[in-house]
Parts: C-alpha cells; sequence; structure tokens
C-alpha cells in the first residue's frame, strides 16, 4: 500500500502534528496528508520544505522526487537506506565487475526492453495497424543481441529498436493533432514527445522508489554504465516497463482523447505539458500501475506496481544465485 | 474503512491528530481511508491511550474492499480524496 503524493501547487510543505502538513501559497488552502499512508511524494510546484520535513520523511522512509518546471526529473531525497544489506552489495558490484557478469545482466534487460516494445506493436498490428515491418526488425534486433559482446554494442542495438519501435507511433496514433515525426529530447519537439519525456521521468523515479523498498543498490546500473550518476539501475529496469506502462498510457490517452492541445504549452523552443496536461497524465499513468495482470508464476493477479517490485526481486536472486534474472514480458 | 467519533471537547483534537497520521480526514469527527491490519493496531492503541473509555466513543466501519461502498455527497465536499491510489494537490 502507501500512496504516491503529487503536488503541482506552490506552497509549503512541513512536518505538522505528526503527520505530513501541504499549505498552498495562491489559494490559502491547508491540508493534512497522512504521512502513514504515503510512500513518495512527487513536486512539479515552487515548494518550501525544511530539515525538520525531510527528517520526518527519512524517519517515515518515505523518498521525495524533485522535478524543474519543464518536466524535467531534477533529483530525489533518498532517506538512509533502512534495507542495506552488504551480502547483495558486494554480489551486485561483482555482476558490475566481471564483464561477462554484466553483459548477461544488461543483455536481458534489452531483450525485456525489445519484448515488450513488441508486445505493444503486435496488440495495434492485430488491430488493423499495418506494422509488420516494425515487427520483423524488432525480432531482428531480438536475434542481434544474442550475439553481441560488449555492452557498448549492446547499447547501440537498443537505441536502434527504440528508433525502429518510435517509427511506427503515427501508425498506431494516426491523429494529425499530434504528429510524432522523431524522437527528439532537451527541448521535445512536439505533444507526443513531451508526453513520453514526462513519463519517462515519472517512471524513473517510480523505479526508484520501489528499489528503496528491497536491498538493491540503485547506483549500480548494467545497461547504463554506473559512472559519476547517482542513479542508474532505476533507469535499467525502466527499460523493460516504459512500452507496457508509459507508451500504453500515451496511446490510450490519445484514443480516448482525454488529452487535448491545450494542456501542453511551449517556452524555449519546445513543447510541455503544463499543470493540468500533466494532473490529466497522471491520473492515466496511476490507472495503469494499479490495473491489474496475471503474474506467471504466481497464479494470481498483481498490479504493475508490484510487478515492477517483483522484477527487483528477481534481480536479487540473480545476484545471490538462486535463480537466472529473466525480464517480465507482457501477454498482450 | 471510516472512522467516527464521539469526544469530549477537551480530547477531540487529540483523537484528530491520530486520525491525521493515518487517514483521510472527510469532515467534522470523520475520517476515511485505507490501512493496513498493523497500522490500524497501531493507531488503536494511540487512540487507547488518549480517551477516557466511560465517556468517549470511537467507531470503525471496516469494508472487505473499496467496491462494496460507495460515497455520495450532499452539499459541499469538505475534502474530496480521489480513489486511485494516489494524492493530487
Amino acid at each position: 500500500m502507501g500512496r504516491r503524493l503529487y503536488i503541482f501547487k506552490s506552497g509549503r510543505l512541513s512536518r505538522k502534528n505528526n503527520t505530513l502538513f501541504i499549505e498552498n501559497k495562491n489559494d490559502n488552502t491547508k491540508r493534512y496528508i497522512p504521512v502513514e499512508n504515503v510512500s513518495e511524494i512527487h513536486i512539479f510546484g515552487e515548494v518550501d520544505f525544511n530539515k525538520d520535513a525531510l527528517e520526518f520523511l527519512s524517519q517515515n522512509e518515505i523518498l521525495l522526487h524533485l522535478y524543474n518546471k519543464y518536466e524535467y526529473y531534477t533529483g530525489s531525497f533518498y532517506p538512509r537506506e533502512h534495507l542495506r544489506n552488504g551480502e547483495i552489495l558486494l554480489k551486485q558490484a561483482e555482476h558490475y565487475q566481471q564483464p561477462m557478469k554484466r553483459l548477461e545482466i544488461a543483455r536481458k534487460f534489452v531483450e525485456g526492453s525489445i519484448k515488450n516494445m513488441i508486445t505493444v506493436i503486435k496488440y495495434y498490428n492485430n488491430r488493423g495497424k499495418e506494422l509488420s515491418s516494425t515487427l520483423k526488425r524488432l525480432s531482428d534486433f531480438l536475434e542481434e543481441i544474442k550475439s553481441v559482446k560488449n555492452v557498448d554494442s549492446l547499447m547501440g542495438v537498443e537505441g536502434n529498436s527504440r528508433d525502429a519501435y518510435y517509427g511506427a507511433f503515427d501508425t498506431i496514433i494516426n491523429d494529425e493533432n499530434f504528429p510524432f515525426n522523431v524522437r527528439s529530447r532537451r527541448p521535445p519537439s512536439n505533444e507526443l514527445n513531451a508526453m513520453i519525456s514526462f513519463g519517462n521521468s515519472i517512471m524513473y523515479s517510480t523505479i526508484l522508489s520501489e528499489i528503496y523498498k528491497t536491498h538493491l543498490d540503485p547506483s549500480i546500473g548494467y545497461l547504463h554504465t554506473s559512472n559519476f550518476r547517482r542513479f542508474s539501475l532505476n533507469l535499467d529496469v525502466s527499460e523493460i516497463f516504459k512500452p507496457i506502462l508509459v507508451d500504453r498510457t500515451i496511446f490510450s490517452m490519445l484514443n480516448k482523447k482525454t488529452i487535448k492541445k491545450s494542456d501542453f504549452s511551449s517556452h524555449l523552443n519546445g513543447i510541455y505539458m503544463n499543470e493540468n496536461g500533466k494532473m490529466r497524465f497522471i491520473e492515466a499513468l496511476e490507472k495503469q500501475l494499479s490495473t491489474t495482470v496475471q503474474h506467471p508464476k504466481l497464479k494470481r493477479k498483481v498490479s504493475y506496481k508490484y510487478m515492477i517490485r517483483l522484477e527487483l526481486y528477481k534481480l536479487e536472486k540473480h545476484f545471490l544465485g538462486d535463480e537466472e534474472y529473466e525480464p517480465y514480458v507482457s501477454r498482450w | 474503512m471510516i472512522m467516527v467519533y464521539d469526544i469530549e471537547e477537551k480530547r477531540v483534537s487529540k483523537i484528530l491528530k491520530i486520525g491525521r497520521e493515518y487517514l483521510n480526514w472527510i469532515q467534522n469527527s470523520v475520517f476515511e481511508g485505507e490501512i493496513t491490519a498493523s497500522k490500524f493496531n497501531k493507531m488503536k492503541a494511540k487512540i487507547k491511550d488518549k480517551i477516557i473509555e466511560e465517556k468517549d466513543s470511537v467507531l470503525f466501519f471496516k469494508f472487505k474492499n473499496n467496491k462494496v461502498f460507495k460515497k455520495e455527497v450532499m452539499g459541499k465536499d469538505k475534502n474530496p480524496i480521489s480513489d486511485d491510489q494516489s494524492y493530487m494537490v
């Protein structure tokens, strides 16, 4: 359990009466949020908070993620790690330092990523969109990763497969108001790119929050090199879930027309979602995260959010040598 | 879960504060929200410390899941709570 708290308005977040208290600067509303019911906080607005508030979050093991006004993820407050485990940390480092072991894990992430892209594309192909050439290219890339010799070339294949996948977006969406053309970042050139950038940002921090609940160290990544970046394991795991969570949310919002041109605005030559757009998007993404699907091994339904946690447990098992890691692949 | 209470005035704010830590305040003396069994026990222990059992009463309505009841509001919704897994402010 534990809900996510998203703050869009400007104001102050503080500790009051042993729980969370939010004052909105513009309309002077005050609201208490039950601290026992919050697992992470995402801040988009201009929010003030002090050391006392951060200490309180740390005490309650709540992560705080910050985004700038152009919707980029800017950082997290990652409280003192409560589940740190020396054994897993050593194994995690060992799997990074031995090139073959690292490549093996990195390959699984790319494999999961491509397979999930295929699942998404197949769904639309079966619904009358002509996407067989994309499917063909994606399965070729899936073959190609088997013979890749190092992580750099694996990254290359990952990039190429993503390009092929994005190439199908215009066919899937088929809405002249929302052309995709080509993937562009910093700044996103159009509405669709803005949605992808925003969705991916949320995905990275959501997965980071789940990593916090496991014994894993988020700074050791396998596909994304662990260099001076603070967190990279969350980027790795995101690759698997981006197609089924972020991209599907985008398609369903456009199909149901729950997002409009007016939910975006332009700054500095780029197109970004405005406050209303972000709220709509989060609502839809939250709905997708809480959707339950049959788990292949557990023989019961679990939410996608929990599926992310299970994915991390599988990694723990892999590091400990209990069971080889196989990435989650969505069935539909 | 729905929590309602009838507490003597001088102790009412103490119960209000405990309620706010665990549940969503929806109107005077009423809270709603999902809670795990262990957190529910912790909350009850805190409440027990504060009330005088001969005078005060706190009621809890528990539901198997959030599909078996439906909330209907007349007049002003003092603190609208979305039923998905997030808070947006």
